[in-house]
């Protein structure tokens, strides 16, 4: 019991500086060329990062059901999403293939050996982040079918 | 207690520094995956080695503190009173400090001092990483530097110790990566050329019951890829040079072995469809940090990244009979083999909204096939030695043909349909020799419908089933997920291996029952499940471990900050 206690004030304490800062992290473009998430995501529109990967079918899910409102999306807020895959080598030959044959509108970005993914703290993906000004400012895991519009809705607040 | 209190007084200690500055900045993750197993007599279960130790617990703090150009962090870890089931014994009862680096990242200089992971093209020469599902965090502890030379040249060095648990593995490693992009140097346009090479040498001392065993390994290789329009490819050779051969911590062979691997990859990507092929052969390419470590199962002080390039699959039913890549050399009375060959093609294909097959929404088709085989070789085993073919015809291990169709109905209904025709090798998937006993063959389908209800609920129910004559015969499952809103969501399923209707026979029928719940919201993720695990092969991006049968309740936290 007193572990959990502590546990919680640990928790407590650390919420009140969480995390706003884009770590530092190198990524690749889906052509190999090396980048930085801090390049890519510091825009004066909302930018969405979505962490996912090949093999994960909620992530799928999710950017399958974006795909179809991004261009709405897009006209309304002017947002972009990056879709980072956390892929490893065994898997990071799909992503070419898998984007193409879904036929999705998202700039890829590449973090095979996980680095973004560490350095968010994510344990599982996909993971979800809003940034606006190069800061973090909303961040949600998982996905369910629908939430997509609360997500939207988010968008639609911080691109006033 | 004392060591908590420590850190803590750090923190805060660091924290207040911050906001004096007020541009440090603070991040990191508080991660518990904890186990309290029940005894359950319905299981394959080992009773005694569980009776008072059942509660099982995982807990992971890692700290980062970046200010400007530099970054510093450190992981805590503990295993009490023991680590999760499938975890290697290194880590039961451990607790401490497991890991720290400190680092400095500017536009062209990248250096780490401490623990750090890193990755050599795709992985087969050399990669550390950390899944805290497998069990794995081979970072190495050491010196590492990056630097852009140029636009087109960038530059890896790294020397230090590979972690084994809490102890670091004896042989000390040294890796150098350049990656240079051709194309851009040379001026072309016409195509994208990446050049890359990469050499990983291993230093270990002799030992007086290994004399013979030579202290440096060195591996090196090269890798070229390219993009061209819409096709798109890459090729890499790598060459590891003579050492003894090991298992599970036995000297096999005193004679020295050399390995090979290689692989190649070719695809084609418009909009609307992608297809990829990959083909690569192993050939006794394991590689770990310690000679000795070879061929064990937690895969501890492993060096390289050897996936099984297969589909990886999602459902309860078609994970049941996955590959395992097959990378090492055996040469005894028992077992002879000398590494793996095979192919992968992955397709994806939209069919377009509006059309007769597509309807209102379209529809997307996902196929995947793989083939592997072992290597088809001539064996002295007396003498231990052995001749292997470049392809030849050598035993098969795995062979998947699968195909997924996802299409939505209406704004509601979204729905999933998988065949899959599966062959595997008894070795591979249950243990034992590999490529001697026989193979399995299943079936497997299964159907899933999502529907969206008001607002942001929603309902997923999955129908799963799977035929099989040999192993564990017939099995099908059932799978009911409400999502009461995007932070909260249940599940109950029921994995049931009936063999075959009305069966009587010696073995058991089971019921694999679970239940569990998730809530996230923000930085904060709790999930729960009680119930009963099916044992086996369970794989990770590639790289499996076999895990007993177990029943009981689980609970995950995970917190970012």
């Amino acid at each position: 019991m007193k572990k959990i206690a502590f546990l919680f004030a640990i928790l407590l304490t650390f919420n009140a500086f969480a995390q706003e800062e884009l770590p530092n992290v190198s990524l690749k473009t889906l052509d190999g060329v090396d980048t930085t998430i801090i390049k890519e995501a510091s825009k004066d529109n909302v930018v969405i990062v979505s962490l996912w990967a090949t093999w994960c079918v909620p992530c799928i899910k999710e950017l399958d059901a974006i795909s179809e409102v991004y261009e709405e999306w897009q006209d309304e807020t002017n947002v972009e999403l990056l879709a980072v895959s956390v892929d490893d080598s065994r898997t990071v030959k799909r992503v070419k293939p898998l984007i193409n044959g879904k036929g999705w509108e998202y700039d890829i970005l590449l973090d095979t050996n996980n680095d973004l993914k560490r350095a968010l703290g994510a344990s599982t993906v996909p993971l979800t982040l809003l940034i606006k000004n190069g800061k973090i400012v909303y961040r949600h895991s998982g996905y369910t079918p629908g939430s997509e519009n609360e997500l939207y809705e988010k968008i639609q607040e911080l691109s006033l | 207690m004392k060591k908590i209190i420590l850190s803590l007084c750090l923190l805060s200690g660091m924290t207040t520094f911050a906001q004096d500055l007020d541009s440090g900045n603070f991040f990191g993750n508080l991660e518990s995956n904890s186990q309290w197993l029940q005894l359950d007599d319905g299981l394959d279960f080992d009773r005694q080695a569980f009776e008072g130790a059942q509660f099982k617990a995982n807990n992971y703090l890692l700290l980062n503190y970046n200010l400007g150009k530099f970054t510093a962090g450190v992981q805590f870890e503990s295993y009490l009173p023991d680590a999760i089931l499938g975890y290697a014994p290194e880590y039961d009862g451990g607790n401490g400090i497991a890991h720290y680096y400190l680092n400095y990242k500017d536009e062209t200089l990248d250096i780490t001092g401490g623990n750090f992971y890193d990755q050599f093209g795709s992985g087969l020469l050399l990669r550390s990483w950390e899944d805290r599902q497998l069990g794995i965090n081979n970072s190495i502890r050491g010196v590492r530097v990056n630097w852009s030379a140029s636009d087109n040249l960038n530059l890896t060095g790294l020397y230090g110790q590979q972690r084994n648990g809490f102890e670091y593995s004896e042989g000390v490693i040294q890796g150098l990566d350049a990656n240079f992009e051709l194309s851009n140097a040379l001026n072309i346009e016409s195509v994208d050329l990446r050049f890359g090479a990469s050499y990983v040498s291993r230093f270990q001392p002799q030992s007086l019951e290994n004399p013979e065993a030579p202290e440096n390994v060195n591996a090196v290789g090269a890798r070229l890829d390219f993009v061209k329009g819409n096709v798109y490819g890459g090729i890499e050779a790598n060459t590891k040079s003579k050492d003894v051969l090991f298992n599970e911590g036995i000297l096999v062979s005193n004679k020295t072995y050399d390995g090979t691997s290689m692989q190649i990859n070719l695809g084609y990507a418009q909009k609307g469809l992608g297809i990829n092929s990959t083909f690569r052969r192993l050939e006794n390419w394991s590689f770990y940090a310690d000679r000795e470590a070879q061929g064990n199962v937690y895969n501890q002080q492993i060096l390289n990244y050897v996936p099984a390039l297969s589909k990886q699959q999602d459902y309860l039913l078609t994970n049941i009979y996955v590959y395992n890549a097959q990378p090492g050399l055996f040469i005894d009375d028992v077992e002879q083999r000398s590494g793996e060959v095979g192919t992968q093609t992955d397709i994806y294909y939209s069919v377009k909204k509006g059309t007769k097959l597509g309807g209102k929404y379209g529809m997307k088709i996902a196929a995947n096939f793989s083939y592997w085989s072992g290597l088809e070789s001539e064996y002295n085993v007396q003498n231990r030695f052995y001749e292997a073919k470049f392809i030849g015809s050598g035993p098969r291990l795995f062979r998947d043909f699968n195909v997924e169709v996802k299409k939505k109905w209406s704004k509601r209904v979204n729905s999933v349909f998988t065949l899959q025709d599966v062959v595997v090798d008894k070795g591979v998937s249950l243990g034992g020799p590999v490529g001697t006993q026989g193979d399995i063959h299943a079936t497997v389908a299964v159907a899933e419908a999502t529907i969206k209800m008001q607002k942001s609920q929603s309902l997923r129910v999955v129908g799963q089933h799977l035929w099989a004559k040999k192993d564990r015969q017939n099995w099908m499952a059932l799978v009911a997920e409400y999502n009461f809103n995007s932070r909260f969501s249940m599940y109950v399923y029921d994995n049931w291996n009936y063999r075959e209707f009305g069966y009587d026979g010696e073995e058991k029928d089971i019921h694999y029952y679970n239940i569990g719940a998730s809530y996230t919201k923000g930085r904060v993720r709790v999930a729960g499940n009680y119930g009963r695990q099916r044992g086996g092969l369970i794989c990770v991006g590639g790289v499996c471990r076999f895990v007993p049968e177990s029943n009981g309740l689980s609970a995950t936290i995970n917190v970012a900050f």
